[in-house]
Parts: structure tokens; sequence; C-alpha cells
């Protein structure tokens, strides 16, 4: 076994304390998460404080806001083998797996905003006793649709590339790891034939999950643009979210990386190059997404239409003001200047630039969603919106399981693709 | 019968395939063992894929299917429209468009798995252990061929020759 193989399959042999240490506390948020969401289900939606005006909120926030952190991994995944980047072979798979966990946990987030989850199932097409079939002119159907191709696109777009890896992994595992790894491995032997399938597979299937992902979060963006409310109908909404959602999963793919960098001891591996590319990445997207906060909120002001300037003086002047600037500061002012200086730009800098942009995107979503809904075009219909500790606990709670369900992932799976790392052009005398 | 030889170098590999193909052997009685991907030029080993025209046809039908089916269901259980047509091609768009990308993931899948020989293997042939950075070639032959394909394999540049 040579060193990239030991060095990368390291993580899946030993468990240290620190691990647990880890693992077990988030496991309790998570726990704790999903006690809030069973006294939902007991009680009633009325736990949370979704009511008139303000029907959506902070489970939307939430739904918008994983959706985006989706992006991360298979649209930048796939952008990155489609161009040959050739940087791109230790970061994809850590990239791919928070896309299907993100989804996971995003797309949980409708079901928990429904309140009677238990009738979810009325969303799927079959033909009932009712003789009911879903209206597929309702963007929550296009939500259905697009949610569940990305997913299994998602998945299968993470598991192709694992196949050779847990091939391997099957040959020197025990126990029922093994059994595990050739179920999965579905009897890959490495033969050209083998490697050429994939080869095409992985082509073709970066290409269309990429048209799938920018359709994705086009089709979140069009649950708000589609209605003529205040401030949602627009019609750069559908690009102003994509660019959302690729700048918020750069930065959740920077954090994740940072994470198993350090705890699985993988510096030779995911080095400065990698965060420097990627920190030039998350600029560029800031920049992006400055110019589209600019050219939305511009028009707006300058329309100076009273209903729309309702709204836009709420966000940015009035009850929702401090969300709209730390937004600002955040997703802008923050990335500009510890990325934007090459002199300040490291590890530790695109590590705290991404969590400010994860709190600035979240904030983001929020100052989209509540400012309109607590203003509506009738000024004697308009409201207030505070969160419950129901909402409060399953929002942190999803945060939590992200990271319980990838520190599980990097502990059964090699985080870094070993046969992308290693391209076999010569090698070395036995 | 099956014989192997390994290689430590692509271009020997290489070398040995166009030796081998000279003398008859198709890519039908090669195949390549490795546990990393090795790209040879191209005429080496081509393997011809259909997977494109697979996956485009797939996203087609899959479109084609959705509309009929949307449009059944529309027309099953009308709606109260108010006078617009109770199917709109545009305001379902999204969904065909969707239900065509499944069909091309879907399908591009099916037919790795496919093209791949994971689910259609027929006959077990044997799979030789490959040691990590080693290629290893195997080679279909009958019984008066194996001398001729130990010497094109031995030449090209083979560490070991031996039977499967």
């Amino acid at each position: 076994m040579d060193d990239v193989r030991r060095d990368l399959w390291r993580p899946l042999q030993g468990t240290s304390w620190r691990y647990f240490a880890v693992l077990l506390p988030l496991s309790l948020v998570t726990l704790w998460g999903l006690i809030a969401w069973g006294y939902q289900l007991d009680r009633g939606i009325g736990v949370a404080n979704i009511r008139r005006p303000v029907f959506w909120a902070f489970y939307l926030v939430d739904f918008v806001f994983w959706i985006g952190i989706s992006h991360a991994g298979t649209l930048i995944s796939a952008i990155l083998r489609l161009t040959e980047a050739e940087w791109r072979k230790p970061v994809t798979r850590a990239a791919e797996a928070i896309t299907v966990f993100a989804l996971m946990i995003g797309g949980m987030f409708p079901i928990i905003h429904l309140g009677r989850a238990w009738i979810f199932y009325w969303l799927v097409p079959y033909p009932n006793s009712r003789l009911l079939w879903p209206n597929f002119r309702s963007p929550l159907m296009w939500d259905l649709c697009a949610i569940s191709t990305y997913l299994i696109g998602s998945t299968i777009f993470l598991f192709l590339p694992l196949i050779p890896d847990v091939a391997q992994l099957a040959r020197h595992a025990t126990g029922w790891r093994r059994w595990v790894y050739r179920k999965l491995a579905l009897g890959w032997t490495g033969s050209d034939r083998e490697w050429h399938a994939l080869e095409r597979a992985m082509k073709l299937m970066a290409g269309i999950i990429l048209a799938v992902a920018v359709s994705v979060h086009t089709v979140v963006a069009w649950d708000f643009s589609m209605a003529i409310a205040p401030m949602w109908h627009s019609t750069i909404f559908g690009p102003y979210f994509v660019v959302g959602a690729i700048f918020s999963g750069i930065a959740a793919l920077i954090l994740a990386m940072a994470v198993i960098r350090r705890t699985l001891h993988l510096e030779q591996y995911l080095t400065p190059h990698h965060f420097n590319n990627l920190a030039k990445l998350l600029l560029l997207m800031s920049l992006l997404w400055v110019y589209f906060t600019i050219a939305e909120n511009l028009t707006v002001w300058y329309g100076n239409e009273p209903k729309e300037m309702m709204v836009f003086g709420a966000r940015t002047r009035g009850t929702f003001a401090p969300y709209f600037w730390t937004m600002v500061v955040c997703n802008f002012f923050i990335p500009f200047v510890l990325l934007g200086i090459r002199k300040l730009r490291s590890i530790q800098t695109a590590i705290i630039s991404s969590v400010a942009v994860l709190i600035g995107m979240w904030l983001e979503r929020f100052i989209i969603i509540v400012p309109t809904l607590s203003r509506p075009r009738l000024a004697a219909a308009w409201g207030s919106y505070s969160p419950s500790w129901v909402e409060v606990s399953i929002t942190v709670a999803t945060f939590a399981t992200m990271v319980v369900l990838y520190l599980m992932f990097a502990k059964l799976f090699p985080i870094i693709s070993i046969w992308e790392f290693k391209p076999h052009d010569r090698v070395p005398e036995r | 019968m099956y014989l192997k030889g390994e290689f430590r170098e692509k271009e020997a590999a290489a070398r040995a395939i166009l030796d081998l193909k000279t003398q008859g052997f198709g890519p039908d009685a090669l195949d390549v063992f490795s546990n990393e991907p090795v790209e040879f030029a191209s005429g080496v080993l081509d393997r011809p894929s259909r997977m494109s025209l697979v996956v485009v046809a797939s996203a087609l039908t899959f479109c084609l299917l959705t509309i009929l089916f949307v449009r059944f269901t529309q027309y099953n259980y009308p709606l109260v429209t108010g006078g617009m047509p109770l199917f709109s091609f545009w305001s379902t768009g999204v969904v065909f468009y969707e239900l065509a990308m499944l069909g091309a993931i879907l399908s591009s899948f099916i037919w790795f798995l496919w093209e791949s020989g994971l689910i259609r293997r027929k006959t077990p042939a044997p799979i030789p252990n490959v040691e990590p950075g080693i290629i290893c070639l195997r080679v279909y032959c009958i019984g008066e061929q194996e001398e001729i394909v130990s010497r094109q394999l031995a030449e090209a540049g083979a560490v070991e020759v031996a039977r499967l």
C-alpha cells in the first residue's frame, strides 16, 4: 500500500476520543431538534410563530439556505470536472457529500412546514381514492420535482466516483465494513471497460447536474417571484438566487475542508493552494452577489412604487435594517477586505470569511422572506414575526445534523477520492 | 484460456496491445486492469460507447411521458381555471424539464452499469489481482496462441506473464 492510500485510509481505521467529543454533543443537539419537531407534530403548527401575515418564516429561510448550501458540491465539482481543473481532485468528494446532506436537510423543511407532515405523500401524483391529482402548475410541485431530481442526481454523482475506492477498500477491510464496501463496489474489477464507462458517465453527469443545479435554485427563486408581492416579483430573482447559492456553497465547502483538514490530519492533501483558489472563487461570488443586490434594490428605490418602498424601507431603515446591514457587511465587506487584499488571504481569513458569508446568506434569505410578508399591500394587514423556541431549536439542530452526517461519512468513506488523486502515469520499480 | 501480462509503464502496455491487435486479437479479447484509470492514446484500445445517445433519448422519452401524464391528470380531475386552458404547457414546463433531466440522470447511471459490464457478466472470466501502480493486460486466447501471446507480452515489456 503506498503513502497516498495509507494517508487517506487512515481516518477510516481508528476513531479518537476527539471524534466522539465532537460527535456526541452535536448528536444531542440533533436529538433536541427532533424532540422539538415531535412537539410540533403533537401540538400542531401553532407552536411555531407562523401566523398571519407571516406564513413563511424560519422554516422557509432554512429551506432556501440549505438548498443554497447544496450547490457547494455538485455544482462546483461539476464545473471543476468539466474544466479539468487539476486542483479539484482533493476537493470534489468533500463538496459532493455536502450537496447530498444539505439537500436531505433542506428537503425536510417543506415537510416540517406542512405541520401535518404525515400527509406529505399527497404531493406525490398517484391515483388516490378521491381521484385527486396534484396541481402541476403550482411552484411547490415544481420544487418537489426539482429537488427530487437534484437529490437523486447528486447521490449518483457522489456514488459513481466512490465505486473504485470502495472496491479497493473492500479488499483490505474486515468485518461489517468489508460487507458494506463489497456491496457498494457492485463487483468493480478495475477493467478498462469500467474505467471508460465511469469516465463517460461522470462527464455526462457533470453536464446534466450543472443544468439541474441551476434550475433547482431558479425554481426555488420562482416560489417567490411568481407571487405578485412587493420586492418578490422580480425577473432577476432566478440568477440572483443561483449566485447566492453558489456563494454560500463555496463558503460551506471551505469550512468543511478546514474541519476535515484539521480533524483527519489531511494537511498534506488539502493545501493552502486549494484554499487560495476557493477563496478567490468566494471573492468573485461576493462581487457578483453585491452586483445583484445593488441591481435588485436600486431599481426598487428608483421606481419609488409605494408598496415596494414600504418593504424596502423596512429592510434598509426600519425593523429589519440591522439584519440587512449585517448581511451586507458579512457578504461583502468582510470577504472583500480579507480575501481581496492578497497579503491578508490565508486559510484563517478564508475560514473567517466563510463563516461571515454563511451568516450573511442566512440573513439574506430572512431579509427576502419575512419583510415582504410582514408588509403586505393592505396596511391594515401588517404584522410582525419573532421565532418560537421550536423554530430556533429545529434550525440549530439542522446545523448540528449537517456536521454529524458529514463526520460519519468521513469515517466510512475516504473524503478524498484516492483514484482521482493518483493519476496512473508512471510507477516506481518494485 | 486467459493470460495476463503485468506492466509498470502504460507505454509498454500500449505497445503490447498494438502488437496483439496486429496478431488478430480484437478489443473483445483484451482487457486492461488497474487501480487507477489508464488513458491510452486514441486507437490503442478504443471502447465505442452509445451512452450520450441513450441519455439524450431517455431525456426526450421522460419529457414526452411527463407531458402526457400531466395532461392526463389535468383532464382527469379538472380544476376551476376561470376560462384558462386546463393544460398549460408553460406553467408546467418546469416539471417536464426536471423529469427530462431525471431521465437523463437515471439512464446515464443504468447505462454505466451496463456498458461497464457490472450488471451483465455472463461468463465468469478470471479477474487478476492487481497491485497498486501495476497495469495488467488480460488476453483471451486458445491453446495454440498461448506461446505467441506470451512472447508478445514479454517483448513489449511485461514484467510478468502468467496464466490466469
